[in-house]
């Protein structure tokens, strides 16, 4: 008997270990990475690019000081650590040492920079290249904060005061106020370092065709409209746990695919690895038949605005209606396939300063109705939703309107394309229309700040008009408040204050998906959405 | 003939001057601002100033103009303002491809089209002249779109006889479904064509002569009968080929292909005023030399025409 247990016990330890065997499978190298972008990129180099499909690429090529883990929270990229002085105005990276440059490209031709190391020098050049008027980046402002970045801008000064190199490999930034969430704003894809040789040897227009950077993939070609090839960097720093050098696989292909139908059709056929998941495949794509499916919760949220300067919309009371009038479960049930989380505020789930206790608005219909009255309307009222051409909006939009009629309210739709809706949007001309957003980078202060203080009303953000000094007060003091906790409170402070005045009609966080097929390794799905994922660690198990 | 081609491109000046005025007012109408489009959601107000500065929109109206008119004349039509690209790299770079698809459809058009329009006509209420004229009517009605999502469903995913949408690496597989989706709707215009301008000669008296004189049914149907019958189909393929150039925008956007129908969607959607303006211009000119063509070719098919 005893002989037979020890036998046992012999056998399930050596399946243990075979199984062990299993889950440290060795990652293969070679093979290309086969995946979809939803539009042909307009900027593959970073300093330009303000849309997700060209960070999708731009995050292969180039590289951060700092980054971001599968989970959004902030890690070492390019600078190895870094420490925070004088109240948080000074901050010092340690800059990883063996970093280099791409030596070649575009099946094999030598890059300007002929291969060389990177150093704090080209970091201080590229913060004045991206920060120059010359340049006129479109997103330098979100540095603005640098000593000396408006004298910079304004052309008093010939470089940025701010972005110093101590020696080789330590680069020093100071701001000229103590802004918390600077090392976040660091993540954001245009801060990138870059090889002055290269972006000299093409001009400013033509290097967004000859994209050249530190990332674990090389630019090779880019057919427009039809694919982007690139290739593996030989040269990338990173190893993986083992010590193997990374990135494994031998190169990616983008295919331009403009359609979610088409995409979805392509996964299917095996010519991509890798599929964004649109309603109506969400079902089959969940079942697990088809693939690995990823799902998380994506740093953004999805909301009609109503403009506080219009009429009806200049009553708060009007605004509470319009938020107790919706049932955002059954909503995101019957249109989105329960692939969303309702809102009950601005900030979504795993952002730093969500607040879980927050009240919201409930379906009530009744509160609604009463509301409305108490506004003077209390046969309801007619108004028009503009939102801009696509499908999906159009779906929740019409849906929507079969839960306003419940309380009287008759809701036109107007669809506008993207270019008109932001135009009349930001110029305050639309009383009513849809808006969505996710992060730029991982703080509250990229939501409250950004879309609802009054400095932000227009074009920079604050669609509503939305104006209350508390709240402004609130932000502000977050913004500069260096302790976490105090932070967090007042942010938690400012978002009650949004969600009791009501400038949006909050409607759900999004969550996202993607379909990988079985034989992809090492993949994960960014709490930031698919756009953020760098291809470093995944292998390809044929 | 020369002096002919000569007076016809001196005509088509005013044409272009027409489209030059008509394509500036248009873009200049259209709601939507370029420069706010570029510097995204939450863009900063000093950045999109810099931004139209730089794109020349904050000069007054008649300088932009101006301007326009200058670089339309001296085919230097800037760069786009999405991307940077110089606008005839992006149309010329993408114009192949369209090319490609068309002159594909075309062909599969011209093949499908006068078959069946010939056969209507000589077996004329015959089965196969009604399901011939069925087809085609089915042609003419059923948008292209639709059809092409059919073929890819049947033949991408349930039959997996051609490998998927895009263009591969230019294999010729890529090629049939686009192209013959494109070719349906031309196809069916032709077949009509052919088939009405086939029986209007085929009753003439020289045809019943050659009848009568004993020739072949092949050489009076395809000599005799044809030959004469070709003017009016040979004007819809004239305009059925401008069309297919430029007019590809669905069918490229559902089987993802790299042409110029794709990038005058996306510079619509942007406010690409530069790519805009560069492809009307470009379609314009291509209508313009493929109906000098159309008209050129008549009197391949009747030598009583002269270019006098």
């Amino acid at each position: 008997m005893r002989r037979h247990i020890v036998l046992v016990l012999a056998v399930a330890l050596v399946m243990a270990l075979m199984g062990g065997v299993a889950v440290a499978q060795q990652p293969k190298y070679g093979g290309i990475w086969k995946d979809a972008l939803g539009a042909n990129p307009p900027h593959l180099d970073p300093v330009f690019a303000t849309d997700t499909t060209s960070a999708e690429v731009g995050y292969q090529i180039f590289e951060t000081l700092v980054g971001l883990s599968p989970e959004g929270e902030v890690i070492p990229l390019l600078a190895e650590s870094w420490e925070v002085h004088d109240g948080g105005t000074r901050f010092v990276f340690n800059l990883r040492k063996g970093v280099r440059f791409h030596a070649t490209t575009e099946g094999g031709t030598p890059t300007a920079n002929g291969g060389r190391e990177v150093t704090a020098h080209d970091w201080v050049w590229s913060f004045n290249y991206i920060c120059s008027p010359e340049t006129n980046s479109p997103r330098a402002y979100f540095v603005d904060m640098i000593k000396g970045y408006d004298d910079y801008v304004a052309g008093k000064a010939d470089r940025l005061a701010g972005v110093t190199a101590l020696d080789d490999y330590t680069l020093q930034i100071e701001t000229s106020y103590p802004f918390a969430p600077f090392i976040q704003v660091l993540t954001y894809n245009t801060f990138v370092v870059l090889p002055k040789e290269d972006i000299e040897k093409w001009g400013t227009a033509d290097f967004n065709f000859h994209p050249v950077g530190t990332g674990p993939f090389k630019f090779e070609q880019w057919l427009q409209d039809e694919k982007i090839v690139l290739s593996r960097n030989e040269n990338y720093w990173m190893k993986d746990e083992y010590g193997n050098q990374l990135p494994y696989l031998d190169g990616i292909e983008f295919r331009i695919i403009v359609d979610y139908t088409i995409e979805y059709t392509e996964y299917k056929l095996g010519n991509i690895f890798q599929s964004y998941v649109d309603t109506p495949y969400y079902e089959e794509a969940k079942s697990g038949a088809v693939g690995q499916f990823f799902e998380r919760p994506q740093m953004g949220t999805y909301y009609y605005g109503f403009n506080v300067e219009l009429e009806p919309f200049t009553d708060k009371r009007v605004r509470q209606a319009f938020n107790y009038a919706i049932d955002r479960e059954t909503l995101i049930d019957i249109v989105l396939e329960g692939r969303a989380s309702p809102a009950k505020g601005v900030l979504p789930p795993g952002m730093f300063g969500y607040n879980p206790d927050l009240e919201g608005y409930d379906f009530n219909p009744e509160k609604a109705k009463q509301l409305l009255a108490e506004a003077g309307y209390p046969n309801g009222l007619e108004v028009t939703l503009q939102y801009n051409t696509n499908l999906g909006h159009k779906r929740l939009a019409e849906a929507l309107q079969a839960q306003f009629a419940m309380i009287g309210v008759k809701l036109n739709l107007r669809n506008v394309d993207w270019g008109v809706h932001l135009d009349t949007v930001e110029r305050g001309e639309v009383p009513f229309f849809r808006m969505g957003w996710v992060v730029d980078y991982p703080d509250p202060d990229n939501f409250l700040y950004v879309l609802l203080h009054s400095d932000n009303i227009g074009p920079q953000g604050n669609y509503s008009r939305f104006n209350n000094p508390d709240f402004d007060a609130l932000t502000e003091g977050a913004r500069l408040e260096g302790d976490t906790e105090v932070r967090r409170h007042l942010y938690q402070l400012a978002e009650k204050i949004v969600v009791e005045e009501a400038p949006w009609l909050f409607i759900y966080h999004y969550v996202d998906h993607s379909l990988v097929k079985d034989f992809v390794k090492g993949y994960e799905l960014p709490a930031f959405g698919q756009y953020t994922n760098k291809f470093t660690k995944v292998w390809l198990d044929q | 003939m020369g002096r002919y081609v000569v007076r016809r491109l001196v005509g088509a000046i005013p044409v272009f001057v027409g489209v030059i005025v008509v394509v500036f007012i248009l873009t200049t109408m259209v709601p939507g601002d370029p420069a706010r489009i570029m510097a995204g959601q939450a863009g900063n107000p000093e950045t999109i100033a810099r931004i139209r500065k730089e794109m020349g929109l904050d000069d007054p109206l008649h300088i932009q103009m101006w301007n326009f008119f200058k670089s339309a004349v001296t085919f230097n039509l800037g760069r786009s303002y999405r991307n940077n690209m110089d606008v005839n790299e992006a149309i010329l770079g993408r114009f192949p491809a369209t090319l490609k698809l068309a002159v594909a459809g075309m062909v599969i058009a011209i093949v499908l089209g006068m078959t069946s329009g010939i056969i209507s006509a000589v077996k004329q209420y015959s089965i196969l002249d009604y399901s011939s004229m069925l087809l085609a009517l089915v042609g003419i009605s059923a948008p292209s779109f639709w059809i092409g999502l059919l073929f890819i469903y049947l033949f991408c995913v349930t039959l997996r006889w051609i490998p998927g949408t895009g263009t591969g690496n230019g294999e010729f597989v890529y090629l049939i479904l686009p192209a013959l989706t494109l070719g349906i709707r031309p196809a069916a215009l032709i077949a009509r064509m052919t088939r009405s301008s086939m029986l209007e000669v085929i009753r003439q008296d020289y045809i019943r002569t050659a009848w009568a004189k004993g020739l072949g049914a092949r050489t009076v149907v395809l000599k005799h009968a044809l030959k004469n019958a070709m003017i009016p189909v040979v004007t819809i393929v004239g305009v059925q080929m401008a069309s297919l150039l430029s007019g590809v925008v669905l069918i490229e956007q559902v089987f993802q292909w790299p042409g110029v129908g794709r990038l005058f969607v996306e510079a619509l959607t942007y406010r690409d005023f530069p790519i805009i303006r560069g492809e009307v211009l470009f379609l314009a000119g291509l209508f313009i030399i493929s109906n000098l063509l159309v008209d050129l070719s008549y009197a391949l098919f009747d030598p009583r025409i002269r270019y006098d």
